[in-house]
């Protein structure tokens, strides 16, 4: 443990709140970038960051060159060690069982609920960041908050939208993306009447199986969970709504889509089998980029759509990344130092911009901040922003809601009933029996 | 050996025993050759075996070492729909592959024992399926699968033998026969090969013996080759049911045991559980009730093996 750090001998001892105060008095620059105040302290310490790749690859080589400054700055070794993204889970789930591996790690929505004991508070941390950007949503508060104490801080989510193909909506009859589920079933009858499908994920993909079913969910009303995250509300005329406007737009969708797993509904759009879809902004960034004409074709042929208001509200769902700050590790200081190097100025705009929109921060400030790119079809992340929430919304990311999602009970509910397997009614008695199992198991 | 000579012949009392002396005799030697083996066995099998029934038996977690429920996670299993048609899935996942395996196996080896041009390189070729690493070929499969693109379903259309394609992994009843068929892919070179090794050892003097009296192809194979491979045969049959039953691979890489749980077999719902959901002791329990069934077929092929051993 490297101790001193707050009142090192012959030095005035200087706070982080005063130090962020008299940083933002002179205009805000790099106010938590490399504090020299931790710098000798540091010296010959290391911290092993564990994190996977994200989708833009500059946004990795900007992490791995903030590593190298602060590790020229301050003499403590930090280390980027990259995993898989399947793999770095297990490995995070290493590292708090035996205490070893890492020391800061990326880490995902229900993380910081399943191992909020194994990992270090940074409250303090979490108030002087959100005060520099104007607060943080409440979808990171969700995430990051247990027990009133922050045990992670919120790195950024990366919303999912409709991408739709303009020419096709167009020649359907639609100039714009429809703002109702009403509309958009419309849409989807004439999409098919005109042999274009719509697609949405019904199959067992981790990520998409939740992005294209939360949103009608809580857009009718229905949830999961009270909330306080502990009594089952799924079983509701709410949630039948829902599972009703599913079973009866998937009637118009491409077949195939209950086998679908994360990479089908991207390959089905790029290929011209889908006229819209639910994904995250990759398929457009890779089709800009792409030189095959006709795969950057797809790209000016395309737009992204906000998820229709429903009788609820307008809602969206997808990854969200977190810092899980281990307790078991022996550098703490290091830990708080990098954060402050992320969290500041000098680093986190540029990242987010250079990021597109892919992962934006989930800071209420970042509005006014020249983070969005300038193209406008990307524009809508910046609302998406706003409305994405966590499963088990408006309950917390309970490990109850992380074992319901991991079982795929909400993508079953609704494949059930598209599938005519299970009547409406039935397959959401079905899944609130799952869930009702699950939360008598944990409170057990 | 140095040092005794020297007491020898410095004229000290004789050492009452040497290492030779002791290996020579078996209350010793014998412990001595197993105690290796032992080690390893309770390291690497007793030991997590046990952790796994302490976890099974507990409400342990990712990050809470939790405390002793007694059967609460199997109370909780037999009452849940998932956990129950995961069950039903491996019976009818196992019993499907082993079979298509135990058919081809046998029929593919009877052709690889014939004489034919090549035969040494298709007998390499067709261990194949066997050698490539299981992710790999589950992912050539996924693409031949696949709901967009399948290139079976090319095939089918375009060679006019149906108007349009199958849901290979959409339809719950043709993603279990699916991903049935992948597994007897890829299990059944080694059933063949294992066979085909035991077809060699047969003499051909009693084929010879049986055509001068007059037996025609199926007597020769009823009555000489089958009773001659089934110990083989047998062998390669238990090892097959143990595999499947516990396979994991190909139905994860494939549907993740979707669509609608109707290919979850205990294998992955158990890593779903404990890993994924960070259920450990659920996901322990899960996987602890593979063991009857599998117990069975040990014990079953153990006496066989003893049996075979004493006469």
């Amino acid at each position: 443990m490297i101790r001193g750090l707050k009142k090192p001998a012959g030095r005035r001892a200087l706070s982080r709140r005063r130090m962020l105060a008299v940083a933002t008095a002179v205009g805000g620059a790099a106010p938590l970038a490399f504090p020299a105040i931790a710098q000798n302290s540091l010296r010959g310490t290391k911290l092993t960051i564990l994190a996977s790749n994200w989708y833009v690859p500059e946004n990795n080589a900007q992490l791995d060159q903030l590593a190298a400054e602060v590790t020229k700055d301050t003499g403590m070794e930090v280390r980027v060690e990259r995993l898989a993204g399947g793999e770095l889970g297990t490995k995070v789930a290493s590292v708090i069982a035996t205490g070893r591996g890492g020391d800061l790690a990326v880490g995902v929505e229900f993380d910081t609920y399943l191992y909020a004991s194994k990992l270090n508070d940074v409250t303090n941390l979490a108030g002087e960041i959100g005060g520099m950007y104007g607060g943080w949503y409440e979808v990171a508060k969700a995430a990051c908050v247990v027990g009133n104490r922050w045990k992670s801080l919120c790195i950024g989510q990366a919303p999912a939208a409709w991408n739709y193909r303009v020419d096709q909506f167009a020649a359907a009859g639609y100039d714009k993306f429809p703002d109702s589920f009403d509309e958009l079933l419309k849409a989807a009858k004439a999409l098919h009447a005109k042999g274009t499908p719509i697609g949405m994920t019904l199959g067992h993909a981790s990520g998409d199986g939740r992005s294209t079913n939360y949103p009608v969910l809580w857009a009718f009303g229905g949830k999961e969970f009270s909330e306080d995250g502990k009594t089952v509300t799924l079983d509701s005329p709410q949630t039948l709504k829902a599972v009703e406007w599913y079973a009866e737009i998937y009637k118009y969708f491409i077949p195939g889509t209950t086998a679908w797993l994360d990479p089908d509904n991207n390959q089905a759009f790029l290929a011209g089998k889908v006229s819209a879809t639910v994904n995250v902004n990759t398929i457009y960034l890779a089709s800009r980029a792409a030189t095959d004409p006709a795969r950057k074709a797809i790209a000016d042929n395309m737009n992204h759509g906000l998820w229709p208001r429903g009788p609820a509200g307008r809602f969206a769902n997808y990854n969200i990344n977190v810092w899980l700050p281990f307790a078991s590790s022996p550098n703490k200081e290091g830990q708080e130092h990098f954060l402050r190097a992320w969290y500041s100025r000098k680093f986190l705009p540029n990242w987010t911009k250079t990021g597109q929109s892919y992962f934006i921060p989930t800071f209420a400030g970042f509005e006014k901040e020249d983070v969005w790119p300038a193209d406008p079809k990307l524009q809508i992340f910046r609302e998406l922003n706003k409305i994405n929430r966590l499963p088990g919304y408006s309950g917390p990311p309970t490990p109850a809601v992380a074992e319901a999602v991991s079982k795929y009970i909400l993508v079953d509910m609704f494949a059930k009933a598209c599938t005519g397997q299970m009547k409406p009614a039935q397959a959401v008695k079905w899944a609130a029996k799952e869930y009702e199992q699950i939360a008598r198991k944990r409170r057990s | 050996m140095a040092r005794s000579a020297s007491t020898i012949a410095s004229g000290g009392a004789a050492p009452r025993w040497r290492l030779a002396d002791l290996l020579e005799r078996e209350r010793i030697l014998g412990p001595v050759l197993v105690g290796p083996a032992v080690v390893l066995l309770l390291a690497l099998v007793a030991y997590p075996f046990a952790v796994a029934i302490g976890y099974a038996l507990s409400n342990r977690t990712l990050a809470d070492p939790g405390e002793f429920v007694g059967l609460e996670n199997f109370v909780y299993l037999f009452d849940n729909q998932i956990y129950l048609q995961t069950l039903r899935n491996t019976f009818v996942f196992t019993a499907g592959s082993v079979t298509i395996r135990v058919v081809l196996g046998v029929s593919l080896a009877l052709l690889l024992n014939e004489v034919f041009p090549f035969r040494r390189l298709v007998r390499a070729s067709v261990l194949l399926p066997w050698i490539v690493p299981t992710v790999l070929g589950t992912m050539a499969w996924l693409w031949m699968f696949n709901p967009n693109f399948s290139v079976i379903n090319w095939a089918l259309v375009h060679s006019g033998l149906m108007t349009q394609g199958l849901n290979w992994l959409t339809d719950p009843d043709l993603a279990l026969f699916s991903v049935i068929v992948v597994n007897a892919w890829r299990g059944t070179p080694f059933f063949a090969i294992t066979v085909l090794a035991a077809l060699q050892a047969i003499p051909g003097e009693l084929y010879d013996a049986a055509a001068i009296d007059g037996a025609g192809k199926l007597q020769r194979f009823r009555h000489i080759t089958l009773p001659l491979i089934l110990p083989v045969l047998l062998t390669a049959l238990v090892l097959s049911i143990i595999w499947t039953f516990s396979d994991f691979g190909i139905v994860y890489g494939l549907t993740k045991g979707g669509p609608m749980n109707s290919t979850h077999v205990l294998a992955t719902l158990s890593y779903q559980t404990g890993l994924a959901a960070g259920n450990i002791g659920e996901g322990a329990a899960i996987s602890l009730t593979m063991l009857p069934a599998l117990l069975v077929l040990i014990v079953w092929q153990l006496r066989r093996i003893r049996r075979s051993t004493v006469t």
